[in-house]
């Protein structure tokens, strides 16, 4: 399945659209798109630190998104960065 | 909900009102009004602040303004009404980032529910904040991780510190 993924905060320079668009496999998992997405900056946009995305939560527009999670049928995603508001 | 006001202020747009707050906190049955107004200040970590630029996941931030407020209400367990807001975009020195206000019976809960409100708006809401420095350099800051790993690794690694132990300051 093709899944897009919004950026935010420091992970905005991973691409300047603001989203990345990756392939996954059916019934992927949190945690093994997070190696997807690790491998694709690793080759793509090498100044993003692999520990960054470790520290990252991945979410949909209603609710965080743990690493047991499958991936939402549309596979729409936002990849959000320890947060600092306020 | 009436008694729960949660926006997020495009600074294009409009700006972040405390005195909007103030009147919808504001109720006959409540003696007890607190109110947090977050600024941009001109230092941080030693380094001189031009500016700051809020980047917001709006749908999600939103959605976790009314969960905050919900476990508000559920803590104070009494009538309450309460007022979270949030500026995205770019803002000058002094400008205002953020609104939280509780209004409540008495003090002791108007207190508490803004104070917690404040707190999980800082350390759980989708929002990052690059700051712009006199020198032309901009950095994003150093944040709390939503991922549940992380956070509990982060617990362990300052466990036994005292206060806001996990691992950084803001």
């Amino acid at each position: 399945m093709k899944v897009r993924i919004a950026l935010f905060g420091a992970l905005r320079d991973a691409d300047p659209h603001g989203f990345l668009e990756l392939e996954a496999p059916e019934h992927c998992t949190v945690a093994e798109l997070r190696e997807l997405l690790r491998d694709h900056l690793h080759e793509h946009a090498p100044h993003i630190s692999a520990s960054l995305v470790q520290r990252s939560a991945f979410a949909s527009n209603d609710e965080i998104l743990h690493n047991h999670r499958t991936l939402p049928e549309d596979g729409q995603l936002a990849i959000l960065p320890p947060v600092s508001g306020g | 909900m009436t008694d729960l006001h949660t926006a997020v202020v495009d600074i294009c747009e409009s700006q972040l009102d405390p005195a909007a707050a103030l009147a919808f906190v504001s109720d006959p049955r409540f003696g007890g009004i607190d109110m947090f107004i977050g600024k941009v200040r001109e230092h941080n970590l030693g380094r001189v602040v031009t500016g700051i630029s809020y980047d917001l996941f709006e749908p999600l931030a939103l959605r976790m303004f009314e969960a905050i407020g919900e476990r508000a209400r559920k803590e104070i367990g009494g009538p309450m009404k309460l007022y979270i807001a949030h500026a995205k975009g770019d803002l000058r020195i002094g400008e205002i980032a953020v609104i939280v206000a509780a209004g409540t019976p008495h003090r002791d809960e108007a207190f508490r529910a803004c104070r917690l409100a404040i707190e999980a708006v800082k350390h759980e809401a989708p929002i990052w904040k690059q700051e712009h420095y006199v020198d032309g350099d901009s950095a994003w800051s150093e944040g709390c991780s939503l991922c549940e790993e992380h956070r509990e690794a982060e617990r362990t690694a300052v466990h036994g510190k005292k206060s806001h132990a996990h691992g950084h300051e803001h």
